[in-house]
């Protein structure tokens, strides 16, 4: 069984407190704190020490995914509180304007791989050069960002293949046209079991679908299923 | 004039156009296609999780979208795609057939023409308007997908896309969206003349249908073309005139609000968000048609309808072939209501002020 939780940044935006009050109760095992814009970083780092996080045997933390280069110091110094809690730390590439700055981080920094919008981190070769400067960094990768610039999965299933020792983290989520975290449908499913089986059981998978408080078993449940080396051969003999 | 059993007579007041609409058994088959549109969501969520996406929608036609569903109706149904091509739409779109097929004492499967059942692309229907590459099946998506068409379920932004598109492509063609003096809109011609040629088309493909299928089910369709098929043409017709004829659009012109080719989509999106049944109501009140002709015109529509929905006046029509329709009491009732609803649509579009001088203008030469 994978371990599969939520961003608090997908349930309640600017209120890690109340998703992670959701993910309590329904007895999720795995979280990632997300602070996504650069202003949410020191207030979610100073509150750590008051969250009551002993339900998650997993946890992660995001970065901001965008900094402006007078931050990127401040932010790696809020951060370095977070890398003494040996929690993984999820960050955009593009977000770094110093990368050297951050391979203080070791294996705690997680890159994760881009959506169509961004400027680099998208494909292999995207990444290799991004490992080249930081090569203890793993990898967080975005299945939905993944399928987003390659649908026939390809690149995705190239990154898996190439990456695989790096692989700490999953994002799933379905990435639509605006690079928004939807729900999964049913395509994202189809897409996400052809690579499902490069990836192992014991990579922790954290969701980034944007839903609401009745639908997080819905979507845990669906992203099992997106998941399940099982159902891709069910469907092979469909 | 024909003696409907609704109908009262002529000196029946209408306290409002929404009576129409009320008229039995019109209700009933609203009640009834909104109900099914909600179990056939409930159908596919169960067995496809979150079966559309942003880049699909699934779009019925015919009675399930007109709001005139009966236990005897098909299920006219497209997997209508507007995204990046992806070879699992087609996997998606057969395990919709096959979950249908499961059902199919509940939803009837659509007609032998394979127009519908199946996958649908925004380009097709966008581009080839016209032209060599404009099938006949693409027409029909095209006309029906702007006059009749309800997506299912929750996710509606790849169908509401494609019509905005349709209807933006359709003023593309027309050189000028205003008269000369700037002051009221034309009436788009390149999607009128879609729409009457659609109109024809069926008329034609009817007869073709009768050759094909040695004149079975020739009864039914029969009785389709000279009312439910007619009505699509109607609606049309009053969409494309009423771009002319609305004084609430024309008043955007001479206040300068919004743009000129974008208020007149929305206009038309507006419209065509109504069912064809919905926009006849509003046209008898927008034109101020008469109580007497209103009841013709929706008592012969409710009349139809009941029939039906009348299991064995159905299947005398299902079974009827050509070479006896003189003598079918059923069909000579079809003939009777349909004469009424003619008789209205003539009054409709001949007589009244606003409408005859357009019919006139565009609706022949």
């Amino acid at each position: 069984m994978r371990l599969i939780g939520f961003s608090t940044g997908a349930l309640a935006r600017n209120d890690f407190r109340r998703a992670l009050r959701m993910l309590t109760e329904r007895r999720v095992r795995a979280v990632e704190l997300s602070a996504l814009r650069q202003e949410e970083l020191i207030p979610l780092v100073e509150q750590l020490d008051s969250l009551d996080l002993r339900g998650f045997e997993y946890k992660a933390f995001h970065a901001p995914s965008l900094m402006e280069p007078e931050f990127e110091a401040v932010a790696i110094g809020v951060l370095e509180q977070v890398a003494l809690r040996e929690w993984p730390i999820i960050v955009h590439p593009d977000a770094m304007h110093r990368p050297s700055e951050w391979a203080r981080f070791g294996e705690l920094l997680c890159i994760e791989n881009m959506d169509k919008r961004k400027p680099i981190g998208q494909t292999v070769a995207d990444l290799a050069d991004i490992f080249g400067s930081l090569p203890r960094a793993l990898l967080c990768f975005d299945i939905g960002h993944a399928r987003q610039v390659d649908p026939t999965m390809s690149e995705a299933a190239a990154i898996l293949q190439r990456y695989s020792a790096r692989l700490r983290q999953l994002h799933v989520s379905e990435v639509n046209s605006q690079s928004k975290h939807d729900p999964l449908s049913f395509e994202s499913v189809l897409a996400f079991r052809r690579v499902a089986h490069l990836v192992p059981e014991n990579i922790p998978v954290i969701l980034e679908s944007r839903v609401e408080e009745d639908g997080i078993y819905d979507e845990i449940e669906n992203a099992c299923k997106a998941l399940s080396v099982e159902d891709v051969l069910a469907l092979t003999g469909d | 004039m024909l003696q409907l059993g609704t109908m009262t007579g002529a000196e029946r007041t209408i306290a409002s156009v929404s009576e129409l609409l009320q008229l039995a058994p019109l209700p009933t088959a609203r009640d009834a296609a909104s109900k099914t549109r909600e179990e056939l969501d409930e159908l596919l969520s169960a067995g496809i999780r979150k079966y559309t996406s942003e880049d699909t929608s699934l779009v019925v036609f015919g009675s399930l979208a007109r709001g005139e569903w009966t236990s005897g109706s098909d299920l006219d149904w497209t997997y209508l795609i507007d995204g990046q091509a992806n070879s699992d739409h087609l996997l998606i779109a057969q395990k919709i057939q096959k979950l249908l097929k499961d059902h199919k004492e509940k939803f009837r499967p659509p007609g032998q023409t394979g127009t519908f059942g199946s996958m649908a692309f925004s380009h097709d229907i966008i581009h080839q308007i016209g032209g060599q590459n404009d099938t006949n099946r693409n027409t029909t998506q095209r006309i029906l997908l702007l006059l009749e068409s309800a997506p299912i379920g929750r996710s509606n932004q790849a169908h509401e896309r494609i019509i905005r598109g349709v209807i933006s492509r359709y003023l593309e063609e027309d050189t000028h969206l205003l008269t000369a003096d700037s002051r009221q809109y034309r009436i788009p011609r390149f999607l009128l003349n879609d729409i009457v040629r659609f109109w024809r088309t069926m008329a034609v493909d009817f007869a073709s249908k009768q050759r094909d299928r040695a004149g079975e089910g020739w009864g039914l369709r029969n009785a389709k073309l000279r009312m439910s098929r007619k009505l699509i043409f109607v609606s049309g017709l009053l969409v494309c005139f009423g771009c002319n004829l609305d004084t609430s659009l024309q008043k955007k012109i001479s206040t300068g609000e919004g743009d000129i080719k974008l208020n007149l989509v929305n206009h038309i999106r507006e419209q065509v968000r109504l069912t064809p049944l919905e926009i006849l109501a509003d046209a008898v009140e927008r034109y101020r048609i008469s109580n007497t002709v209103a009841q013709e015109l929706f008592g012969a529509y409710a009349e139809f309808l009941r029939v039906l929905v009348d299991k064995k006046s159905r299947e005398a029509l299902e079974n009827l072939r050509a070479s006896d329709s003189r003598t079918d009491p059923t069909f000579q009732h079809v003939t009777d209501i349909s004469k009424a609803f003619e008789h209205a649509l003539d009054h409709i579009f001949f007589e009244n002020s606003q409408l005859a001088p357009l019919t006139r203008k565009y609706g022949v030469f």
